[in-house]
């Protein structure tokens, strides 16, 4: 997927996502989350919102967006045409032991993305078919929510905890408006 | 940009803000998601304020505190007070009473303003405070202030 971002700002939840992004390709357009779990959909949100020329992907996961489903309706009205939700649905709360989450017991979060009111939803559950979701999703008007279901697995890196210095590098690099 | 829960008490300052184009108002389903939208929206050079109740601040405490006071982001949040001098719902004044030392133990400047002579000198150093100290402040809209909740 990155190489296909360009100058993407990119979100990651807190947890894998952030430690598999920050493995796969630190870049200064990245904000790493460390906390606030369920509210990285909110913040890609403000930020699609504040900065329309700007493609904004947020890599979220199935136990942080179970958290703030409300959230998905808010994306919905606001429609943000630069705003891509790619959730990677791994079935489990993985740093915290892999104790399993409610989309293993019947939970859709495409289908309650859709009934919240995103129209552009994809599901893919293979590298093909999420770079096909990807492609699209990065090209054409969103909002955009992406449902990838991935296994678990343990990421060893991690990146330095340092929400300041994530802040500043963030905001040098996306620019002013 | 500013983010809201609907309110009662500050309803017809949200009704002229959603429409004076200089304001994205963005309505939210619960106040955390305000918190984590202005953030957003200060990442990408926009100042904001999140309007809400009290209680909503309850709605608020992890996004405010790992993600707003812990990244330096900073925000105003005008908060309507509940549980305080007039309330007329039990359930509000746990929350209510415990409001300015919540906001206090987080580090969050806390301002009550009580009076319609005090508004322009308050939100005018609260917002210096908030953007050039690069901390989240809150503004609290006593019921002195704004008469209360009317539907009860």
């Amino acid at each position: 997927m990155l190489p296909l971002l360009g100058g993407a700002a990119v979100i990651s939840n807190l947890g894998r996502n952030t430690y598999d992004l920050y493995a796969a390709g630190d870049r200064p357009q990245n904000f790493y989350m460390w906390g606030a779990m369920g509210c990285a959909v909110s913040v890609g949100l403000g930020l699609a919102l504040a900065r329309p020329a700007l493609r904004v992907v947020v890599l979220d996961g199935d136990g942080s967006l179970l958290m703030n489903l409300g959230a998905l309706a808010t994306v919905a009205a606001c429609r943000p045409p630069n705003l891509v939700e790619v959730l990677f649905d791994n079935g489990a709360y993985e740093t915290t032991g892999g104790q399993p989450t409610h989309t293993t017991r019947g939970a859709d979060l495409a289908a309650i993305a859709r009934g919240a009111g995103i129209e552009r939803v994809a599901t893919a559950s293979d590298l093909e078919g999420f770079a096909r979701a990807i492609e699209r999703a990065l090209r054409d008007e969103g909002p955009w929510f992406v449902l990838a279901r991935v296994e678990q697995a343990t990421s060893f890196a991690r990146a330095p905890r340092r929400p300041i210095s994530v802040r500043d590098r963030f905001i040098d690099a996306i620019g002013p408006a | 940009m500013i983010a809201h829960v609907p309110d009662e008490v500050t309803s017809h300052l949200l009704q002229r803000l959603s429409a004076d184009p200089a304001f994205t108002v963005v309505s939210c389903t619960r106040e955390e998601e305000g918190v984590a939208v202005l953030a957003g929206g200060y990442l990408g050079g926009q100042k904001g304020a999140l309007i809400l109740q009290g209680s909503g601040v309850g709605n608020s405490l992890n996004a405010l505190a790992s993600l707003a006071v812990a990244y330096q982001l900073p925000m105003l949040l005008l908060v309507s007070e509940r549980g305080r001098l007039g309330e007329f719902n039990p359930v509000q004044v746990p929350f209510g009473r415990a409001l300015p030392r919540i906001l206090d133990a987080l580090g969050i400047q806390f301002f009550s303003i009580s009076a319609p002579e005090e508004i322009d000198a308050v939100v005018g150093g609260a917002s210096e405070l908030a953007f050039s100290g690069l901390v989240p402040v809150a503004l609290g809209l006593s019921t002195r202030l704004t008469g209360g909740k009317t539907l009860k």
